[in-house]
């Protein structure tokens, strides 16, 4: 098929002029659910990275008492050596306690670290169970909640599945809205496109009559339809990246406890997301836009 | 060039457009379409350009039986087929020279094509003053040439002319007359559906005439009734 590309350029820019008001509704529809939609998935690529470093480390803590006697932790050291659970334990003494909540929670508040000092500090066993399904691990880390000596038992699961309960709602929140936005900006592209062929109704039956290919007729309007997708894709890739920058500057602002650090995501993962909301948005606008021309056309 | 054998057509079931019309036209033949309104002429226009889909029998244009052709190859079909309306159908936004290069253009032919063909055919018509013009700025009769250039600046075959007179007066109409016959003089096949007795009378070619779908008479050099 020969297509003049200069007439394709003309045409479809035309179009974009003429319904202008619509083509931003569109636009801007389209960018705020694809920036809901790539929140979301920022989200649960975080949470999904910070789950991964809690998951391969420690499993639960068993936090001894400060004053504990030397028989009661010989007591606890050998039931964490005889139960058929556990796949491997580390005892973490007080000095290295000290040095881990220095370096990890407040680096750069020293006035806070000093207030701690060895004998505040609880030591511990940090245990890896054998089996890591939540079930198994709770029966065990309960098992030792309450041996003499033992201050308390943390689950990283429990820690783990309080962020997801809290992430996931999130999530589906911002997701749902997301999508929502998504099928109202494919019904504006699709009303967008629609108008503008019923503005043209008169040319394009000139141009059937006279013999012009259903391509010929339908690519200008298909053009339109996904530039409006892939535009406001842009925008919502632009503004899910700033939404990360500003994450990030939080994150290494200097009342960020560390702990957070672990939800930072790679700027692969930035790109990686833009990229799909660019295809999700490229794919929206020629779908809406190819439905409306193909039904409007008669073809 | 155009065949029809044994074609109804029946709108929604009950309207009947056309019933059992059979004609067989010949390449360079001018043939008046006349009847009432409503007799069914316009449906036999549609469907020869396959803007209507015949219920039964076969329509053959330039011997290829056209009810069986793929809906994307129908408009390579339509590029043999001009057409002209009582309402000229033109863009009102476009010049004259716009309006006759836009058949040129959406059927993908090159830039110097067109340059080449539009003052040309301007030429034919006469109107190689008013290029620049808009269709308002024209009288019906200088409408009607534009869309008729239109329509034949592809060239093709055959030319459909659905009641072009139909509003202008009998001067202007004579002279649209003229135009179609110089068309047809170079090899073009005419089918002109009309109401205009006097132009009948006085061309005296092949006339077909319909009531009520059905083909009453098909004389050649013929009168309006």
């Amino acid at each position: 098929m020969v297509m003049n590309f200069d007439y394709l350029i003309k045409e479809t820019a035309r179009n974009l002029r003429r319904n202008l008001t619509l083509t931003l509704a569109s636009v801007l529809t389209v960018a705020v659910s694809l920036s809901l939609l790539g929140v979301a998935l920022l989200l649960q690529k975080g949470v999904s990275n910070a789950t991964d470093r809690w998951e391969n480390g420690v499993e639960f803590i068993i936090w001894i008492q400060p004053d504990v006697s030397e028989s009661q932790r010989g007591l606890i050291e050998t039931d964490l050596q005889n139960s058929s659970g556990i796949e491997t334990y580390r005892y973490v003494d007080q000095e290295e306690a000290l040095r881990e909540f220095n370096e990890d929670f407040f680096p750069e508040n020293p006035e806070i670290t000093q207030l701690v000092t060895v004998d505040v500090i609880p030591p511990s066993y940090r245990v890896v169970p054998a089996q890591l399904n939540a079930e198994a691990i709770e029966i065990i880390a309960s098992s030792f909640e309450t041996k003499p000596g033992v201050k308390k038992v943390v689950r990283a699961t429990d820690e783990i599945s309080k962020i997801e309960t809290a992430t996931d709602v999130i999530r589906w929140v911002v997701l749902g809205a997301g999508i929502i936005l998504l099928a109202t900006g494919l019904l504006l592209i699709l009303n967008t496109i629609r108008m503008a062929m019923f503005a043209r109704r008169r040319e394009i039956e000139v141009m059937k009559l006279v013999g012009a290919t259903n391509w010929f007729i339908l690519i200008p309007f298909m053009l339109e339809g996904t530039f409006q997708g892939i535009v406001g894709a842009s925008l919502g890739t632009a503004s899910v990246y700033g939404a990360n920058r500003a994450f990030e500057e939080w994150l290494s602002s200097d009342n960020v406890l560390n702990i957070l650090q672990s939800f930072a995501v790679t700027s692969g993962d930035v790109w990686g997301i833009g990229f799909l909301l660019l295809a999700i948005g490229g794919l929206v606008g020629s779908v809406g836009s190819a439905i409306a021309a193909y039904r409007f056309l008669d073809v | 060039m155009i065949k029809l054998e044994a074609v109804t057509k029946v709108y929604k079931g009950e309207v009947l457009a056309l019933q059992d019309a059979s004609c067989d036209i010949q390449k360079g033949e001018f043939v008046f379409l006349v009847g009432q309104s409503g007799s069914g002429k316009s449906t036999f226009l549609r469907l020869l350009n396959k803007e209507e889909e015949p219920d039964s029998g076969q329509i053959y244009i330039a011997g290829k039986e056209i009810g069986s052709l793929s809906r994307w190859r129908v408009p390579h079909m339509r590029r043999q087929i001009g057409s002209i309306f009582q309402d000229f159908k033109l863009l009102p936004n476009k010049t004259v020279s716009q309006n006759v290069a836009f058949a040129l253009e959406v059927i993908g032919r090159p830039k110097h094509v067109i340059v080449d063909q539009v003052p040309a055919i301007l030429e034919l018509v006469g109107l190689q003053e008013k290029t620049n013009r808009f269709p308002h700025e024209l009288s019906g009769g200088e409408q009607q040439r534009v869309s008729i250039a239109r329509a034949f600046v592809n060239r093709p075959l055959i030319l459909l002319a659905d009641e072009p007179t139909g509003n202008l007066d009998p001067q202007t109409s004579v002279e649209i007359m003229r135009l179609l016959e110089r068309i047809n003089e170079i090899g073009t096949t005419v089918v002109m559906a009309t109401h205009d007795r006097g132009i009948v009378d006085t061309m005296r070619r092949r006339v077909i005439e319909l009531v009520s779908g059905e083909i009453v008479r098909d004389q050649a050099r013929g009168v309006y009734e």
